[in-house]
């Protein structure tokens, strides 16, 4: 899995795994921070969100993400867009996520 | 790549620690006996007391959070991290005055210079922080709920100061005490003004930020959230308003206003502690973290001294009163709540000064892992048992049993100073990686 042709959507999205909301203690795939997410030419485009606008962990997060973007195989860059439309809602979770943190549908 | 740390209040834990370090200090006055019940409510040592509460404890802690809270609902940053180290210095270095000439005053006239001294510094201080944080405020208009009662709170603070110092001249420049003394009938409406105008509000508007985003809960407090501002505000400037202006004229009207302003201010203390309890209810994240199940007890203390404070009033014993009440708010409420809150924030900023560069290349620990919240439960219990025993003496008619009480709040603060320290110096966090058992790696939280 580390070669460069692994370099495909669902490899990056399995490594973001690995940056965590640190106050919720939980990683911002299954928090569905991430709006969006394309591979072109090693290069990662990033469409995501924070749980709270202004929230002071904001640039780790951002930071956390191009660090392990970069940090895979055949990427040459990471560019993130961060966006507050739509707004998060725990109801963005996963089910896992949900399930973690007892919230109902 | 992205540029870290912007975001991060510089002085904030500075002035938390610093703030614990004064209350430690009043915290020792009083079991040494130099203040109310043992002396009397005005007793230079009582002032001093009250003072290092007020001023090294909640004040410091308060502008220390505004410092990071209002960049967060503003998502602007403050004027300067510079002027906001100089707030702390200029109001730590104050206070320090002030209590040197509260313990001076009728005994070296000229010492007790020191108490206006510091006040002008405290009061310079107050206006770097007004002018560090009104530019985001200002800036982020319209605000949201929670920065206009901020901005609310801060009004009332200025007023707070300003009669502090005035009454402060008055004592210790006696070519102003003809024109300044009047004043100090108004010392109850000083009192009202920054336990209620400026802290209360204040804290109000931040948990209603805070505890929605830890919870999980709506933020949006609709009417509800309105009625508190505006029966709040407007309570607490007609109450000191009123009172301010009884100093002068003895008119029935302004007895009246004055009475409509603590109405006011009941309404308003009600109706927010049931939205707190909406928030709780209506909350998405099933467990309640220790410091939001603590705090629990501090807004208990909240709706205590409103009650009492109605209680005393219907009566025609407020001032009688006011000493148990003022009691009540600082230990029980605000401090109560600045402790439990604390023990969220430290962690927090703890991570993101710590452990925040290292995210997305290795094991991060998450905020949760940095405190041992079991630990914290005994000392939040025995710290809230300690208020309420010492209020139910004083209430009893035996003060005496007040200090008594104070020991046992000591003791917690203590207790829970060594949790924020252990939380700070990544006690926990590393005892797991020393464990060797995963860290609570970051990976583990996939599905
Ligand atoms: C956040 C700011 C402040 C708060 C919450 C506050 C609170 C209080 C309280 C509760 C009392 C009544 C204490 C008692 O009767 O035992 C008091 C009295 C007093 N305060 Fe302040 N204070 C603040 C700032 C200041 C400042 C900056 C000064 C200036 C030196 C000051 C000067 C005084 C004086 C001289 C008294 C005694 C008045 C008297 O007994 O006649 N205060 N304050």
């Amino acid at each position: 899995m580390s070669t460069p042709a692994a370099l495909n959507r669902e490899f990056v999205l399995d490594a973001l795994h690995e940056v965590i909301d640190p106050e919720l203690g939980y990683n911002i795939v299954d928090l569905g921070l991430i709006y969006g997410l394309d591979v072109d030419s090693g290069v990662i485009k990033v469409t995501m969100t924070m749980t709270t606008p202004g929230c002071p962990a904001q640039d780790y997060i951002l930071s956390g993400v191009y660090e392990r973007g970069i940090s895979l195989p055949g990427v040459r860059d990471v560019t993130i867009d961060v966006v507050w439309e739509p707004a998060w809602s725990p109801q963005k979770m996963t089910p896992l996520a949900k399930a973690h943190f007892g919230i109902q549908d | 790549m992205v540029t870290l740390a912007n975001r991060v209040s510089r002085w904030t834990l500075p002035a938390f620690a610093l703030a614990l370090v004064n209350f430690l200090l009043a915290e020792a006055l009083i079991l040494a006996g130099l203040t109310w019940p043992a002396r009397s409510v005005s007793a230079p040592g009582t002032l001093a007391a009250v003072h290092l509460l007020v001023i090294g404890w909640l004040l410091l802690l308060m502008l220390g959070a505004l410092f990071q809270f209002v960049p967060v609902i503003t998502a602007r940053a403050l004027a300067s991290q510079r002027l906001a180290l100089l707030t702390l210095l200029a109001i730590e270095a104050g206070l320090a005055a002030m209590v040197g000439g509260f313990l001076a005053i009728g005994r070296h006239p000229a010492l007790a210079l020191a108490l206006p001294a510091g006040g002008t510094a405290v009061l310079l201080g107050v206006l770097l922080a007004i002018f560090n944080l009104g530019v985001p405020l200002f800036g982020a208009r319209p605000l949201a709920l929670p920065g206009r009662m901020v901005l609310s709170g801060l009004a009332f603070l200025l007023v707070t100061v300003a009669l502090g110092l005035s009454f402060a001249l008055a004592f210790t420049v006696p070519p102003l005490a003809p024109y300044l003394a009047v004043l100090l009938y108004a010392v109850g409406d000083h009192a009202l003004a920054g336990l209620g105008g400026w802290f209360t509000l204040t804290a109000m508007g931040v948990s209603y930020k805070l505890l929605p985003m830890f919870m999980l809960a709506p933020e949006e407090r609709g009417v509800a959230g309105e009625c508190v501002h505006v029966l709040g505000a407007g309570g607490f400037a007609l109450a000191v308003g009123a009172g301010l202006a009884r100093v002068w004229v003895a008119a029935e009207a302004l007895r009246v206003a004055q009475d409509s302003g603590y109405m006011a201010i009941a309404i308003a203390v009600m109706i927010y502690l049931w939205d707190i309890v909406r928030i709780y209810r209506t909350r998405k994240r099933a467990l309640i973290e220790a410091h939001n199940r603590a705090a629990a007890g501090a807004f208990g203390f909240l709706g205590l001294a409103a009650a009492l404070a109605i209680g005393f009033a219907a009566t025609h014993r407020l001032g009688a009163g006011a000493p148990l009440i003022i009691f009540l708010v600082v230990f029980g409420w605000l401090g109560g709540l600045g402790l439990t809150q604390l023990y969220k924030i430290i962690p927090f900023l703890t991570w993101l000064t710590r452990y925040g560069s290292n995210l997305g290349r290795g094991a991060v620990p998450r905020v949760q892992d940095l405190v041992r919240e079991r630990r914290s439960y005994p000392w939040f219990a025995l710290y809230f048992l300690g208020v309420l025993l010492g209020a139910a003496c004083v209430l009893a008619g035996h003060a005496g049993g007040l200090r008594p009480s104070l020991a046992l709040v000591t003791l917690a603060t203590v207790g829970l100073l060594i949790e924020y320290w252990r939380a700070w110096r990544g006690h926990y966090a590393h005892g797991r990686r020393d464990a060797s058992a995963p860290p609570s790696f970051v990976s583990n939280q996939r599905g």
